[in-house]
């Protein structure tokens, strides 16, 4: 059998090598596809990475609890998508946090209340600014570098805020505002701290810090503004008891809401993995995009085959001719269609990480490169071989050889 | 010794239906023995191509019995019947049915593919095949850079290679010179006289001196019939053919 592949194998390159232009737009037409699905794996994975190097920055101790997201996927993408405020709606609560805060070994409890308001300083006025509640807990969690003046705290009398970097710039016209106030909810509020411009804009927390507004929730909850709960950080008072710990808070806050179990609690790797379903979303619609400009590359495979066996009518008779059987037709035919969508599969690789690499450079995204990514593109590239290739070779193989063997070119 | 390989009986080939019905061969009824040369002559259209692809099983007749090495063709596998036509049938046709991509030597070698012989031995075969129609300077040619007769020489060369016990042979002298015309008898010749059965169709009444049999065809059926060789002094088939072959290169 091996001796029979290798003389396809040979037989396969003597014909794309004959036919070389349209062998190439061939290729061609599998790569396009190949290579906008290499750029939809790797900026995935290039994002998985980012925000899991978050994790590891902020350390193995971390749990994080988030509202399950168990209703059916696609209302839930829907309502997220209309709803006047693009989070979530959640089911967690702010007074989750102390009952989880009394747990052993529990060091310390943020809760993460998103939402976006419109926001307005004495020089400027902005409409959907991200305001981020949560407590002073959070600076222990995940310590933000300060620019200037410092983090919110609960001694200040005054509501007080700390703005994003960006933000800041945007709202004052200056780098740095401590000091003064800005206006939102019908509150004003005195800026005590700027975020230094942070590295990394993706994190598990789905925050764009440079802008975004932090506020302490117990001056939100003084105003009578209920926030919508997106997510409860938790810092383990070690690393080694993790199981324990999240284990002990999904039972605990499991008796308070009364049997209800609309949450996750989750740790170490399971964190990182990006939670927005707005990102399902457009990764959902890239790999269409991608998978149907690889139909229309296996199109071109099966529409050069057919264009092959016609051509070759007189060949596939002398060969039968002198011995070969349909079978042994068919393999050289299938042969041929595979090495073409192989090698616009190699082709698509390297023209996926061609765009990739120019992707990273206007997008904190680097390519990313994984063993997964490129078996998953030979396993697409053979598949589309055999799917658009079978037909032909079959075509191929049932002919009639005393009929073809009268097909002069 | 001179058992019976090939045996049709009643053997007929309707082409269309109805008014358009034509017989190709009509009731006809032939016995080959092993180491006959029989060669076929008749007016064109006769039926004596169609004769052939029905004994080389490229053809099916439509109604009739065909029996091959005592074995009902009918009863053959496809993937059996490719097999047999690589290693026991060895086809010459009219043209000369080369494939134009491929060198001389690998068209030669075609019929080794498929009995799944190794690469190196496969172009050492067929090197020597092609030695004996002296065209060993000729080997990585395209056939297109041949001449007619050059052509029929590899398309010869090509039908023995795999050392078939049956060679097919249409007109296989017909684009050839007669010096040529003579190497390819003496060829044929020789194959025969190791055993071999061949069956040759050819217009040329005066290449009929090299036949045992000579069979004259008149629409579909079998006209004369006269065997010039008694069946007892046929060839004797050799043992281990092919290391004679091999021996015999000039
Ligand atoms: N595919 C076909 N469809 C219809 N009729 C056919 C077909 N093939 C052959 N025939 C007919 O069968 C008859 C025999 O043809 P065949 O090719 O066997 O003749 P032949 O004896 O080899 O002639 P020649 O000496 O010219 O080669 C002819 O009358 C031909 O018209
Ligand atoms: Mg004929």
């Amino acid at each position: 059998m091996s001796l029979l592949i290798k003389t396809h194998l040979k037989l396969a390159r003597i014909s794309i090598k004959e036919n070389r232009t349209r062998s190439f737009l061939t290729c061609l037409g599998i790569a396009i596809g190949v290579a906008s699905i290499i750029l939809i794996l790797s900026l995935m994975g290039s994002i998985s990475r980012l925000v899991s190097n978050q994790v590891k920055n902020i350390g193995a101790d971390l749990i994080v609890v988030r509202p399950s997201t168990n209703k059916d996927a696609m209302s839930g993408i829907i309502s997220e998508l209309t709803a006047s405020s693009s989070y979530q709606k959640s089911n967690l609560a702010v007074s989750d946090v102390p009952v989880i805060k009394e747990i052993e070994k529990v060091s310390a409890v943020a809760p993460i209340a998103l939402s976006t308001r419109s926001v307005s300083t004495e020089k400027n006025t902005m409409d959907s600014v991200t305001v981020l509640g949560t407590t002073t807990d959070f600076n222990v969690i995940q310590p933000l570098a300060m620019r200037y003046g410092s983090f919110i705290d609960d001694t200040n009398e005054n509501k007080t805020a700390v703005v994003g970097h960006t933000l800041a710039l945007q709202l004052f016209n200056t780098t740095n505002p401590v000091g003064k106030t800005l206006t939102m909810m019908g509150n004003r509020f005195i800026v005590m701290g700027v975020l230094s411009e942070v590295e990394e804009s993706i994190n598990f927390n789905n925050v764009d810090f440079d802008n975004t507004i932090i506020v302490n929730i117990k001056t939100l909850e003084q105003m009578g503004v209920s926030e919508q709960i997106q997510q409860i950080n938790i810092k383990a008072a070690n690393t080694d008891s993790l199981a324990e710990v999240s284990n002990n808070i999904r039972e605990r806050l499991k008796e308070k809401k009364s049997g209800d179990v609309n949450f996750t609690v989750l740790y170490g790797d399971e964190i990182t993995h990006p939670a927005g379903s707005l990102f399902t979303i457009v990764s959902g619609m890239l790999t269409l995009v991608a998978a149907i400009s690889l139909v229309v590359g296996g199109i071109g495979v099966m529409n050069i085959m057919l264009v092959s066996v016609a051509e070759r009518t007189h060949e596939i008779g002398i060969r039968k001719a002198v011995g070969a059987s349909g079978q042994n037709i068919l393999l050289q035919f299938l042969f041929e269609a595979l090495i073409l969508s192989l090698l616009g599969g190699l082709m698509g690789l390297i023209l996926g990480y061609i765009l990739a690499f120019f992707v990273s450079i206007v997008t904190p995204f680097a390519p990313y490169i994984s063993l997964q990514i490129l078996l998953v593109t030979f396993g697409t590239a053979l598949l589309v071989g055999v799917i658009f290739g079978i037909y032909p070779a079959l075509k191929a193989a049932s002919k009639n050889p005393i009929e073809s063997l009268k097909h002069y070119r | 010794m001179n058992d019976t390989v090939i045996e049709l009986k009643g053997l007929t080939k309707r082409y269309g239906y109805g008014d358009t019905e034509s017989f190709a061969l009509k009731d006809f009824d032939l016995t080959v023995k092993r180491g006959e040369f029989v060669m076929i002559m008749g007016p064109s259209g006769c039926g004596k191509t169609t004769l052939l692809n029905i004994i080389g099983l490229l053809d099916r007749a439509t109604s009739g019995e065909y029996k091959l090495n005592g074995e009902n063709a009918a009863n053959i596998s496809a993937a059996r019947q490719a097999r047999l036509r690589a290693k026991k049938i060895g086809f010459i046709f009219q043209n000369y049915n080369l494939i134009e991509d491929l060198p001389v030597i690998e068209n030669v070698a075609l019929p080794l593919v498929y009995t799944r012989t190794p690469r190196v031995a496969r172009l050492k075969q067929a090197s020597q095949a092609l030695a004996h129609f002296h065209l060993q300077e000729r080997e990585y040619y395209l056939p297109s850079q041949l001449s007619g007769g050059q052509q029929q020489r590899v398309a010869i060369a090509r039908a023995i290679v795999a050392d078939p016990e049956i060679i097919l042979a249409d007109e296989p002298t017909g684009n050839l010179d007669s010096r040529s015309s003579h190497i390819v008898m003496e060829e044929l010749k020789a194959i025969h006289e190791e055993g071999n059965t061949i069956i040759m169709v050819t217009h040329n009444p005066a290449l009929t001196t090299y036949a045992t049999r000579v069979i004259n065809m008149l629409d579909g059926q079998i006209d004369t019939d006269i065997k010039t060789v008694a069946d007892h002094k046929l060839p004797k088939p050799v043992e281990a053919r092919s290391k004679k072959r091999k021996g015999r290169s000039r």
